[in-house]
């Protein structure tokens, strides 16, 4: 993980009240550059009133807040938008633009040229994984992921150092949310802006926070630090329930799988004796794993072994009553079997060498 | 009685066919303008009052309530008793009248304008802010071009309402085709109140077919395909 000396963003005992409520109180919080700080906590905690106060969408009613050591009231608002991408949870895209045109303005708000704000545009079409020829296309022909990558690339054309990011892949589905969520740390390695991204998806925060902001009731900041030490050692009871009981697993997340070995798919067909006799595997005409077939009944469904997956993956794609799981290749063709006895092994090494420990 | 709608559509017809009906001072095409003229005035001085206050009270969403109020106020008024009224208050000539029909077309001038822009995507507001947009920019970028729809239809809705209404003009010894409606009942000709109310309706449908042609030209195609 990279580590930097500088400080991006800077809370100075930044108070927001509201006529009858407190939602943040006294914070002081300093988000490193060039990483990506996950702001995590129940919902009413201020975690987004944190956020929208770093661009004055929202205006403290006391403290600071400092962008790269400068106060971010010194220049009008609309000038310290410009300067940083905001991406939220509804793309917020205008209805009446074209896809292009909603990419391309801050550019022109900036004064680029038409043709300018348009190639700049595509170009970034390219960089969020989108097809050029979208660009034309009006918002409302959009389905829900290409509208949020839509939404990243508007916040990309300010081509600023910092992305503020409200629960921005909340709204779409699990599959889609995790192909952007990779998306977002390949930009991230690509780019190294400093993103501050608000999620209440504890998983979320773990996956793609270098930092991670836990918010508690009332805008208090209940711990600070990297995820492995909030998963390690909780602060409190408060990040320790919201951590979760299965906050083992979720460290597997950090551990590739890659040197799991994987069995030849003939070994179902030894059936002797083996966990998995009633059981036989369903591929069809691809290639592709369909399902199971148990007594005449046929399951389809079950989580697959991906390349590049981790170790936490792997114990999902492993049922225990079968004691094996398949693995596809990047086609999704059923490229081989792992072994749950190799997966609970691995995740064991994995503990003792990360943390000198055995749970 | 049959044979007298019939008699009287077929007078009409005759009277649509004559030449002499349509030329002069008091003919159709004069009439015709006068009216549209009448209108025209009408909803221009309608338009500059209601259409900033309309997208003013949408755009800072407060005193939402109270435009639809007045707005409602306003529908309940019978034109044609606040003409009697401003008559005999300010006298004779085209005041008392324009001040009556004014007030008639701000009601969907005013609802059109601050709906059109009250209900933009709240959502697509807060992103255009946060993009970095003045108020200003707001305003003409994103809820003006995103309310064009509702607007128009405000519009369109005090047009038609305004055209139809203009007919009272000749109550108090003005023109337009109102006339047609008034001198007809005076001499007890129903021809000539037959066709002020067919021209009257024309020229209603006409105009709406020219403001329907320029919304669509004003909207932007992203709008249209919006579920």
């Amino acid at each position: 993980m990279p580590e930097t000396a500088s400080n991006a963003i800077e809370f100075v005992g930044v108070t927001k009240r509201y006529a009858s409520s407190v939602a943040v109180e006294e914070l002081d919080l300093a988000i490193p550059a060039g990483l990506i700080t996950a702001f995590v906590g129940p919902s009413g905690c201020g975690k987004t009133t944190s956020l929208r106060m770093i661009n004055r969408m929202v205006e403290p009613t006391e403290g600071s807040i400092l962008i790269q050591g400068e106060d971010n009231r010194s220049r009008p608002a609309y000038e310290l938008r410009r300067s940083m991408g905001y991406v939220m949870q509804q793309a917020g895209l205008m209805p009446h633009r074209s896809v292009a045109d909603n990419i391309a303005t801050v550019p022109r708000l900036q004064g680029a040229s038409r043709a300018d704000g348009r190639s700049r545009a595509l170009e970034l079409m390219d960089t969020v994984g989108l097809d050029r020829k979208l660009a034309k296309r009006y918002p409302a022909q959009l389905s829900g992921g290409q509208a949020q990558r839509v939404g990243v690339a508007r916040a990309l054309a300010a081509d600023s150092p910092i992305l503020l990011m409200d629960e921005p892949f909340s709204a779409v589905d699990p599959v889609v949310r995790t192909d952007l969520q990779q998306e977002l740390v390949r930009l991230h390695e690509q780019l190294e802006r400093t993103i501050v991204f608000v999620t209440h998806d504890i998983d979320e925060a773990v996956a793609l926070g270098h930092r991670i902001a836990v918010f508690a009731e009332g805008g208090r900041i209940a711990q600070f630090g990297t995820p492995e030490e909030i998963l390690r050692a909780p602060a409190d009871d408060f990040v320790a329930s919201f951590v979760g009981r299965d906050r083992g697993l979720r460290r597997l997340t950090f551990a590739s799988g890659r040197e799991l070995p994987l069995h030849p798919l003939a070994d179902l067909a030894d059936q002797a004796g083996r966990p998995w006799a009633p059981w036989e595997l369903l591929v069809n005409d691809a290639g592709r794993p369909a399902g199971w077939r148990f007594r005449d009944r046929e399951v389809t469904g079950g989580t697959l072994f991906a390349p590049g997956g981790s170790l936490r993956e792997a114990l999902d794609a492993v049922p225990l009553a079968l004691r094996v799981g398949v693995a596809v290749d990047a086609e999704g063709r059923a490229s081989g079997l792992l072994a749950s006895d190799d997966v609970l092994a691995a995740a064991g090494r994995e503990r003792r060498s990360r943390y000198g420990v055995a749970e | 009685m049959a044979g007298e709608v019939v008699n009287v559509l077929e007078q009409t017809w005759q009277w649509f066919a004559d030449p002499a009906s349509w030329e002069g001072a008091g003919g159709i095409w004069s009439r015709l303008l006068e009216h549209l003229g009448y209108s025209g005035l009408v909803l221009l001085i309608a338009a500059v009052i209601a259409l900033p206050l309309g997208i003013l009270v949408g755009h800072t969403r407060a005193g939402g309530n109270v435009v639809v109020g007045v707005a409602g106020a306003l529908r309940s008024l019978p034109t044609l008793g606040l003409l009697t009224l401003f008559a005999l208050w300010i006298g004779l000539g085209l005041t008392a009248p324009v001040m009556a029909l004014v007030l008639l077309a701000i009601a969907p001038l005013l609802t059109g304008a601050y709906a059109g822009i009250s209900t933009v995507d709240p959502v697509v507001v807060d992103a255009a802010r946060a993009q970095g947009l003045t108020e200003w920019q707001i305003l003409t970028r994103v809820e003006l071009p995103v309310a064009v729809p509702v607007i128009f239809g405000g519009i369109r809705n005090a047009t038609l309402q305004v055209v139809a209404t203009v007919t009272i003009m000749a109550y108090i010894d003005l023109g337009g085709l109102g006339r047609f409606l008034i001198d007809g009942l005076a001499v007890r000709d129903y021809s000539r109140m037959v066709a002020a109310m067919i021209l009257a309706a024309i020229l209603a449908l006409l105009l709406d077919a020219v403001l329907a042609a320029a919304q669509k030209l004003l909207s932007s195609p992203g709008l249209s395909k919006e579920d």
